[in-house]
C-alpha cells in the first residue's frame, strides 16, 4: 500500500497567518471572536465572529492582478502559497511535475453568487458581471488556485459543511494511495459573508450567549472564515525529493446519519462508526491514540452527539486530551477540518494541546475526560492523533494522523 | 478490495423525459428539449430558449421527505435515485439491513446546487425584506444537501459526498464512487449529478454570449452556442461479483477514469486542449486500454465555438489516426447543457451504448466543423466495446470516464 505523508502546511486564520502562529495562539487561549466589520449587519442580531482583519492579500501575494479573485479564493491563494513554500515545491518543480488540489468548501462564495444575481436583476442581464459569473461556480476557488499557482494535477472540490476540510484530506489521501496522484494540496477554505451569516442566524445555528464547545451552557456557534491546506505526498516520492515529513495520514473513515441530529441514537452511532472505520483503516486501536481534535463548535445537538459517539468508539480511551479549537477560532465551515489538522501538526511538534477556552462545565455523564479548559503539555510524546469533523446534515468524517519519529518531543 | 465495478441501474430526469426507456428512445430518435423558458421571465434577455424539465412530477418519487422542504435539484436527484434503484432491482433498498445501508454510499455532482434558493434570498433582500428569509435558506441551499437529501430519503448511512466540480461534476462523482467501491469502503454507491434551471446560470451564460438563440448544434460549422438546461441522473454502481451473485442485469463496467486541470483560465479551455487530452490519457492508462480500443466517445460538445473546436483537437491529439474512425456524439444537441447533471446523464448514455449496441446522434448538424465522425442527425447501430465519457468545466476541471462491456 502506498503511504501518504504531509510535507507542508499553510494557514490563513483569524488568529494567525501561519500554522505555527495558529498553534501558538490556540495554546495561549487567544480568541478570534470579535464584532463583525466586514459587512453591515442589516437585520441581523450582532454576534461576534472570526473575521480575518486586516486582510491585505497583496502583502502575501504581491502585485499580480487580484481583481478577478474573490475573498474565498484570496484566502485560499495565501494558504496554498504557504503550503507549497513550506513543502519546498517551487514554481519550476510544479511546471515539471503535476501538483493537484482537493478543496473542501461549503459555499465557495455564496456572496459572489448573490452579488452576481442581484446586479443582473437590478440593472438587467447585460450588466451582469462575467468575472463574478466565473466565480459563481462552487469549484471557483480551486480553479483560481490552480491558475495562480500552476497546479495542473487532479483538481477537485468537495462540499460537506463543517466536515468539508477533512473530507478533502481523506479524498486526497485516497487519490494518492490509489496511484492517481503523487502530490496534492488538500484542505479547506470559506469566507465570512452576509449571506452565510444571515442564513446561519435564521437557521438558529449561531450562539447568542455561549459558543464554547462541549460547555453545558452552549447555544450555538460563532461563524468564522479562513483557509488551510496541507501538502499530501506519496511517501516514496516525498523522500526522493528530500522533503521534510510533518506527519503521515494513516487512515480515515466516513459515515452518515440520515435521521437528523435530534435522533440521538442514530447520530451518535454515525460518529462512532466514522471513528471506528478510521481506526480500522489506520490499523490502530483506540488505546494507541494520544490526542483527539474534535469538531465541537457550541451546537446543542452536534457537540453532544460527537462526544458520546467518540466516547463510544474509543471505549475506555476517552480520557485522551481533546482539542476543540472552535472555542478560540469559531466555526469556519469548509476550512474548519483543515484548521484542526494544521493545529494537530503543532501538537505533534511540541506536545502541547490547546485547552477549550471558556469551558466551565460539561454535561452530566460526559464521556470524554480529556476535555479541559486549560492548555497542557502531554505526559508522553504524541504519536497518533485522531481528527473528527461532523456537519449539520449528518456527515461524519474521521482521520488518523501519525507524527514522524523525529518530530516527537 | 473489489476488482471490477458494474453499472446495474440507471435513473434519468431530463428535458426530453424521465426514466431509462423514455429518455433512451428520445435520444435515439433525436428528440429536442428546447423551448421558451418558463421558470422565469426572459424579457430582458436577448435569447429566450432553454432546456427545462417540464411536466415531470417528482413528488411520487419522494416518499419519506417532505417535497415542500426540498430544493428543485434535490427533488430531481431523489427521483433519479429512486428510478436507478428500481432499475437495478433494488427498489426495496429501504428494507435493506441496517448493515447494508452502512455499506451503501451516495456521491453526487453539481454546478450550482440549489441556485433558486439564492434567487429567493436575493428577491427578499432587494425588496428590503430580509426578515422574510427564514431557516429554509440554510436548510435548502448548501449544495451538499443534494447528496444528503438522497441519503435521508433512502436511509443511507455510508459515505455521502458532494463534488461540485461544475460541468464535469457527474463524471467526478462516478470516479469517486468507483474508488469507494474498489477500495472496499462501500458495496453499493448511487452516483450522479443534479442541477436546477436558474436565472443565475442563464444570466451568466447570456452575458458570456454563449447561449444559442434556438437550438444547440455541437460540432456544426454554424453552431451558435449552448442551451442551458437542467436535470438529474443517478447510476447504481456495485462490484461486478456482487451484481452477478444477486443476478442483476449489468449494463457495463466502469473501466477507469482520468482527471486533470488546465490551470489556464476560469471559463475558457486550454488553447491546445492540454487538460482535456491529459484526462483522456489518464483514463486510458487507468483502464489499461489504448485509444484504438475506444468504440464511441460521448463528447462534452456544448455547441460553443471554442469548446467544440478544442475538443476535436484534444481528441485528435490523443487518438491520432484512430480519431477519424471513432464515432463521437453530443446529446447536448437534444437536451442542452444540464450542467452538473450533464456528464452523469452522458455516463448513462455510455452504459446503454455498451449494453444495447446503439449510439445517439449529434442532432442539428448541417456541416461538420472538423474531421471526426460526429454521428450526424441519426442514431447508429454500433458494437460498443468501450465508451469514453468526456466532460470539461469552469475552473479547468476535466474528467474522462471509460465504460466497457463485461465480456473482454
Amino acid at each position: 500500500m502506498r503511504r501518504v505523508v504531509i510535507t507542508g502546511a499553510g494557514v490563513l486564520s483569524p488568529l494567525a497567518d501561519s500554522p505555527a502562529g495558529l498553534h501558538a495562539a490556540l495554546c495561549a487561549g487567544q480568541s478570534a471572536l470579535k464584532p463583525v466589520e466586514l459587512f453591515p449587519l442589516d437585520g441581523v442580531t450582532p454576534r461576534p465572529a472570526g473575521e480575518i482583519r486586516p486582510f491585505d492579500p497583496k502583502a502575501y501575494l504581491g502585485e499580480r492582478n487580484l481583481r478577478p479573485v474573490d475573498r474565498t479564493s484570496r484566502l485560499l491563494l495565501v494558504a496554498a502559497q504557504q503550503a507549497l513554500e513550506s513543502a519546498g515545491w517551487t514554481a519550476g518543480e510544479r511546471a515539471a511535475r503535476e501538483v493537484g488540489l482537493v478543496l473542501g468548501t461549503t459555499f465557495c462564495s455564496v456572496h459572489t453568487i448573490a452579488e452576481f444575481d442581484r446586479r443582473a436583476v437590478q440593472l438587467g442581464p447585460s450588466y451582469a458581471s462575467p468575472m463574478d459569473f466565473a466565480n459563481s461556480v462552487i469549484n471557483a476557488a480551486a480553479g483560481q488556485a490552480a491558475i495562480w499557482h500552476g497546479l495542473r494535477g487532479v483538481n477537485s472540490t468537495v462540499s460537506a459543511g463543517e466536515a468539508s476540510g477533512l473530507l478533502a484530506l481523506a479524498h486526497a489521501a485516497d487519490l494518492i494511495r490509489a496511484g492517481r496522484a503523487e502530490a496534492l494540496l488538500a484542505g479547506g477554505a470559506e469566507e465570512l459573508c452576509f449571506e452565510s451569516f444571515l442564513g446561519c442566524e435564521r437557521a438558529g445555528r449561531l450562539g447568542l450567549s455561549v459558543t464554547v464547545p462541549f460547555d453545558a451552557r452552549r447555544d450555538g456557534f460563532a461563524l468564522a472564515e479562513g483557509a488551510a491546506l496541507l501538502m499530501l505526498e506519496e511517501a516514496g516520492s516525498a523522500a526522493a525529493r528530500g522533503a521534510r515529513v510533518l506527519a503521515e495520514v494513516r487512515g480515515h473513515g466516513k459515515a452518515f446519519n440520515p435521521a437528523g441530529a435530534e435522533d440521538e441514537a442514530s447520530a451518535v452511532s454515525a460518529v462512532a462508526r466514522a471513528v471506528h472505520l478510521a481506526l480500522e483503516d489506520a490499523a490502530v486501536g483506540p488505546t494507541d491514540l494520544d490526542v483527539l481534535s474534535l469538531s465541537a463548535n457550541g451546537s446543542v445537538h452536534g457537540d453532544h452527539n460527537e462526544a458520546w459517539g467518540v466516547g463510544m468508539a474509543l471505549d475506555g480511551a476517552g480520557d485522551r486530551p481533546v482539542a476543540a479549537i472552535k472555542a478560540m477560532l469559531g466555526e469556519a465551515l469548509g476550512a474548519s477540518g483543515a484548521f484542526q489538522a494544521a493545529a494537530l501538526l503543532g501538537t505533534f511538534g511540541d506536545g502541547v494541546v490547546p485547552g477549550v477556552l471558556g469551558l466551565e462545565r460539561t454535561e452530566g455523564g460526559f464521556p470524554l475526560a480529556g476535555v479541559r479548559a486549560e492548555t497542557r503539555r502531554l505526559g508522553r510524546a504524541p504519536r497518533l492523533g485522531l481528527l473528527h469533523a461532523m456537519a449539520w446534515d449528518g456527515q461524519s468524517c474521521a482521520l488518523v494522523l501519525e507524527a514522524p519519529p523525529e518530530a516527537r518531543p | 478490495m473489489h476488482g471490477r465495478i458494474a453499472v446495474t441501474g440507471l435513473g434519468w430526469v431530463t428535458p426530453i423525459g424521465a426514466g431509462r426507456d423514455e429518455v433512451w428512445e428520445g435520444l435515439l430518435a433525436g428528440r429536442s428539449g428546447f423551448a421558451p423558458v418558463e421558470s422565469f421571465d426572459t424579457a430582458r434577455f436577448s435569447v429566450h430558449v432553454g432546456a427545462e424539465v417540464r411536466g415531470f412530477d417528482a413528488r411520487p418519487w419522494i416518499r419519506r421527505l417532505d417535497p415542500g422542504r426540498l430544493g428543485r435539484a434535490s427533488q430531481l436527484a431523489i427521483a433519479a435515485a429512486r428510478m436507478a434503484l428500481e432499475d437495478a432491482g433494488l427498489a426495496d433498498l429501504d428494507a435493506e439491513s441496517h448493515q447494508g445501508r452502512e455499506r451503501t454510499g451516495v456521491v453526487m455532482g453539481t454546478t450550482s446546487g440549489e441556485p433558486r434558493e439564492v434567487e429567493r434570498f436575493d428577491d427578499r433582500y432587494l425588496a428590503g425584506d430580509t426578515a422574510a428569509i427564514g431557516a429554509e435558506f440554510m436548510g435548502l441551499y448548501p449544495c451538499h444537501m443534494i447528496a444528503a437529501h438522497i441519503a435521508r430519503e433512502m436511509g443511507i448511512r455510508g459515505p455521502v459526498e458532494m463534488i461540485p466540480t461544475a460541468c464535469a461534476a457527474g463524471n467526478y462523482a462516478i470516479a469517486r464512487a468507483f474508488d469507494l467501491l474498489r477500495t472496499g469502503r462501500s458495496d453499493l454507491v448511487l452516483a450522479g449529478g443534479a442541477d436546477a434551471f436558474s436565472r443565475i446560470t442563464y444570466a451568466g451564460f447570456h452575458r458570456l454570449g454563449a447561449i444559442a438563440p434556438e437550438r444547440c448544434q455541437p460540432f456544426d460549422r454554424d453552431r451558435k452556442g449552448m442551451i442551458p438546461g437542467e436535470g438529474a441522473a443517478v447510476l447504481v454502481l456495485e462490484p461486478l461479483e456482487r451484481a452477478r451473485a444477486r443476478g442483476a442485469r449489468v449494463y457495463a463496467e466502469v473501466a477507469g477514469y482520468g482527471l486533470s486541470c488546465d490551470a489556464h483560465h476560469m471559463t475558457a479551455a486550454h488553447p491546445e486542449g492540454d487538460g482535456a487530452a491529459r484526462a483522456m490519457l489518464a483514463a486510458l492508462a487507468d483502464a489499461g486500454l489504448e485509444a484504438r480500443d475506444v468504440s464511441y466517445i460521448s463528447a462534452h460538445g456544448t455547441g460553443t465555438p471554442t469548446n467544440d473546436r478544442l475538443e476535436t483537437l484534444a481528441v485528435q491529439r490523443v487518438f491520432g489516426e484512430a480519431a477519424a474512425r471513432t464515432p463521437m456524439s453530443s446529446i447536448k444537441s437534444m437536451i442542452g447543457h444540464t450542467m452538473g447533471a450533464a456528464s452523469a446523464i452522458e455516463a448513462g448514455v455510455c452504459s446503454l451504448a455498451v449494453a444495447t449496441g446503439r449510439v445517439p446522434p449529434t442532432m442539428n448538424m448541417e456541416a461538420p466543423d472538423g474531421d471526426l465522425d460526429y454521428v450526424p442527425n441519426a442514431a447508429r447501430e454500433l458494437d460498443v466495446r468501450v465508451a469514453m465519457n468526456n466532460a470539461y468545466a469552469f475552473g479547468g476541471n476535466n474528467a474522462s470516464v471509460l465504460f466497457r462491456s463485461t465480456e473482454h
